[in-house]
């Protein structure tokens, strides 16, 4: 007997300005079947999942669901793929904080009887919802009194609900604690049991070999491998994500160098515990991490941010107690945030201010900015990294992501800052701008600033860090130092 | 490696240029075009008097509308302008009927317009109630107690030499329009040359951003609403100077004039963009139509009818302005 698939993508291509996001793809899934999605950044798995979802529609090829392809086009695929049952978790937090969470579960498609809403029946079957989960919520609760933890598995509750014929995760567990991810386990377990087919994207090692029957590896935009999960190593699995690659750079690690910044027990329950580190002169130290690992946590308990419930933060050998993030900037510390549009660029002012708000002081005379001043430091920033904009004054909303990113690292150079924290600053950047701003962090350290390097992408650590940390569970797993640093090892210590 | 990577202005941002000032270009036409309407249909629109009394009006709407540019470039707004102006008028009024200095009534009444501002700025920065609430509260509970204080009649005091000196005019310039053009040249010179001034545009351009670069967000938000209750104490000796009484009734609706001038001039709702000049040339132009309408001896009624069109009218350009440039960075 021929089953068929609940979904199928046929030698499907998308195609962006400059990037190929799938290149003639055939994905197809079994009733049933939990399915893991591995591949590192860029490497097509939320291009995958959005042809799915009807979110996208290929260039050349087709998508099937249950066989038949889409009927509609353009925006009413999000809506048809939904009323075909397929339902989807991502990353980002989908809820309206200010509803209960019944209603958030039945949003859009609120329960009626004779017209009005059916309150006790969307309760009652929302909390059928949430004790699958093994949730003992009040389902009457606004959203808003959840902890992000909660809020996901209502989310994760909310996509089980009915008997969808597809359930997509996107890394739900990344903001789980392990109590947490087992209950999602066993849900997932669950709804395969009943015939509901899983695609489950994650880089959790554990959870995979726990819940998944296949994995599906991507990379550039090709599936690598589709293999059943009980035989394949994770270190082939490794292989299969990050393929060839060649050591472009060799790094000659930094010794001696007096330790600039220190962390010594730092926890933040249930995020970090315990984390100790030291940043010396001249170092680049990496930080390698899955989502949800810790990374962010771990900066903003250093730069004041969040109030740790242990540690110390010492900086050029001596604990700074109270630490508020200006009076952490006045130390020489710079910050470039990881969502550089939300957090970083100021988009209408120019790329001159965008680089000399960090210090006024230094481009301005008693109390008056100075024109020539402020355009004489945004040259030396833009000349030395090599910022392509038309003009100084340009505003920077204008310029390439890369282009930003430059800027961005840029007004921490401007402000003379000698600890650099730099959060995931190649992320949304082409292959060009980023290996210039590996040469940027490079030249940075060898002028003896100290920079933490956060990333996601494994394979550029070594390309960069004298020393990579690695953060898992909130713990610091392994460390690696150049130039014994090497993806494959890295990955394989960040997936666990 | 040395080569300079800025390359000559290409005509890209030629245009982008041009489009930075395309609404103040077409400020200066409508002005233009409303000076040939009114001159051609409302008898005495061009004569020197009415010329006087336009500068007179416009530094009602224009000193407080200062300020307000500042509180809307940092994507703030303060609607408690009109019952600020006249509270602080009456409590001068009161100081004066009491026999209090001159200069201690005014400047008692500067300090308190800076403290009331910042009691908004204080609700908005530290205890994040939007700013539209905060001063909403401001502009009903200022309302009633000037009102209340008063029983709503004039509060009449002994003549003053130097106070009628600045409601009068120097060579036929009313003291009120040199005091609004003073004003005007430091609030360019702040907002475009000052660390201060820049910050108020990084605020309301991207707030997060500019927190994380180190600039003390809640301490500007503070001041820009400070800075809004001193320009209303500021209209409020003006207005003192010119009536002769504290009247709580007074500056009715000055808030709607203040914050059309700043949009019609320009200025983004959102936060983050917005030119002085823009706002000189809005004040201006709302100034022009109000008098124009009265000239032409409209119906009272309708002029609040045509204002209000002229006004959304000019957003709607403005909004168009800003897409076409393509300045929003999305």
């Amino acid at each position: 007997m021929i089953t068929i698939p609940v979904a199928e993508i046929r030698q499907a291509s998308r195609r962006y300005p400059g990037v190929v996001a799938l290149d003639r793809v055939d994905f197809a899934v079994q009733p049933g079947e939990v399915r893991a999605i591995l591949g590192k950044n860029g490497a097509g798995k939320s291009t995958l999942i959005r042809l799915l979802t009807g979110a996208e529609t290929p260039d050349d090829g087709t998508v099937l669901l249950a066989g038949e392809p889409f009927r509609e086009q353009g925006e009413g695929r999000t809506r048809e793929a939904a009323a075909r049952g397929l339902r989807a978790v991502y990353q980002e937090l989908s809820l309206v904080p200010s509803m209960s969470i019944a209603e958030n579960m039945f949003l859009g498609a609120w329960l009626r009887r004779s017209g009005m809403l059916d309150h006790a029946r969307m309760v009652f079957e929302a909390r059928q919802a949430l004790a699958r989960l093994g949730l003992t919520l009040d389902p009457s609760l606004p959203v808003s009194s959840l902890s992000p933890a909660a809020r996901q598995m209502v989310e994760i509750a909310r996509a089980f609900l009915g008997t969808p014929k597809l359930v997509i995760l996107d890394e739900p567990t990344s903001s789980l604690a392990a109590a947490e991810v087992d209950q999602v386990c066993a849900a997932v377990r669950d709804v395969a049991a009943q015939g509901t087919a899983v695609l489950y994207v994650s880089h959790r090692m554990s959870e995979i070999r726990r819940l998944a029957d296949t994995a599906t590896v991507l990379r550039d935009g090709r599936i690598i491998s589709t293999l059943p999960v009980a035989e394949a190593r994770t270190e082939d699995i490794v292989q299969m994500m990050l393929g060839r690659s060649e050591q472009a750079r060799q790094i000659t690690p930094q010794v001696g160098g007096r330790p600039l910044l220190s962390v010594q027990g730092l926890s933040l329950p249930p995020k970090l515990q315990s984390i100790s580190l030291d940043l010396k002169e001249g170092e680049v130290l990496g930080i390698a991490g899955l989502l949800g690992s810790g990374r962010t946590e771990l900066i903003e308990a250093i730069l004041g941010f969040t109030k740790p419930a242990a540690g110390i933060v010492a900086v050029d050998g001596k604990a700074i107690a109270r630490r508020g993030y200006r009076s952490m900037i006045r130390r020489g510390f710079g910050y470039t945030p990881e969502s550089r549009k939300e957090d970083g660029i100021i988009p209408l002012l120019g790329v001159d201010e965008n680089t000399v708000i960090t210090d006024f002081r230094r481009v301005d005379r008693i109390g008056v900015l100075s024109t020539s001043a402020i355009a004489r430091a945004t040259r030396g920033v833009v000349e030395r990294l090599h910022v392509k904009t038309a003009a100084t004054t340009t505003p920077i909303g204008t310029l390439s992501g890369g282009n930003q990113q430059k800027v961005v690292i840029g007004r921490w150079i401007h402000a003379r800052s000698r600890i650099l924290l730099l959060d995931e600053p190649t992320r949304g950047v082409d292959v060009e701008a980023k290996n210039q701003i590996y040469d940027i962090i490079r030249g940075l350290a060898r002028e003896g600033r100290a920079i933490l390097f956060v990333s996601s992408e494994i394979e550029e650590l070594d390309q960069v860090c004298d020393r990579v940390l690695v953060l898992r569970d909130g713990q610091i797993a392994e460390e690696h130092t150049a130039p014994d640093i090497d993806a494959e090892r890295l990955l394989a210590a960040c997936i666990g | 490696m040395t080569a300079s990577v800025i390359t000559t202005p290409i005509p890209r941002t030629l245009s982008g240029r041009l489009a930075g000032h395309v609404n103040e270009l077409g400020l200066i036409g409508i002005i233009v075009l409303l000076y040939a309407i009114f001159g051609f249909i409302s008898p005495g629109f061009l004569s020197a008097n009415n010329q006087v009394n336009i500068l007179r009006d416009g530094s009602a709407i224009g000193i407080a509308a200062w300020a307000q540019t500042l509180v809307i470039v940092a994507g703030e707004i303060d609607i408690s302008v009109g019952p600020m102006v006249a509270f602080i008028s009456v409590l001068m009024a009161f100081a004066l009927k009491w026999h209090m200095p001159l200069a201690v009534s005014l400047c008692g009444g500067l300090v308190l317009g800076a403290l009331l501002g910042s009691v908004a700025g204080v609700l908005r920065g530290i205890f994040n109630v939007p700013s539209f609430v905060a001063t909403l509260g401001l502009w009903s509970a200022l309302r009633g107690l000037a009102l209340f204080m008063t029983n709503a009649l004039p509060v009449s005091f002994d003549d003053n030499d130097t106070l009628d000196w600045i409601g009068d005019n120097v060579f036929g310039i009313p003291v009120s329009a040199v005091v609004m053009i003073i004003l005007f040249a430091i609030f360019v010179f702040v907002s475009r040359k000052t660390a201060l001034g820049r910050s108020v545009y990084a605020v309301g351009g991207n707030a997060s951003a500019a927190r994380l670069c180190g600039i003390n967000v809640t301490g500007i938000r503070i001041l820009v609403f400070t800075l809004s209750g001193l320009m209303a104490a500021v209209t409020a000796i003006m207005l003192l100077a010119r009536l002769g009484t504290g009247n709580a009734g007074a500056a009715s609706g000055l808030e709607f004039d203040v914050i059309a001038g700043v949009v019609v001039g320009g200025t983004s709702l959102t936060g983050g963009r917005g030119s002085m000049l823009g706002t000189l040339l809005g004040v201006l132009a709302i100034t022009v139509i109000g008098d124009g309408l009265v000239l032409y001896g409209i119906n009272s009624f309708v002029q609040d009818v045509v204002r209000g069109v002229i006004i959304v009218a000019a957003v709607l350009l403005n909004v168009a302005a800003a897409r076409r440039s393509g300045r929003a960075g999305r």
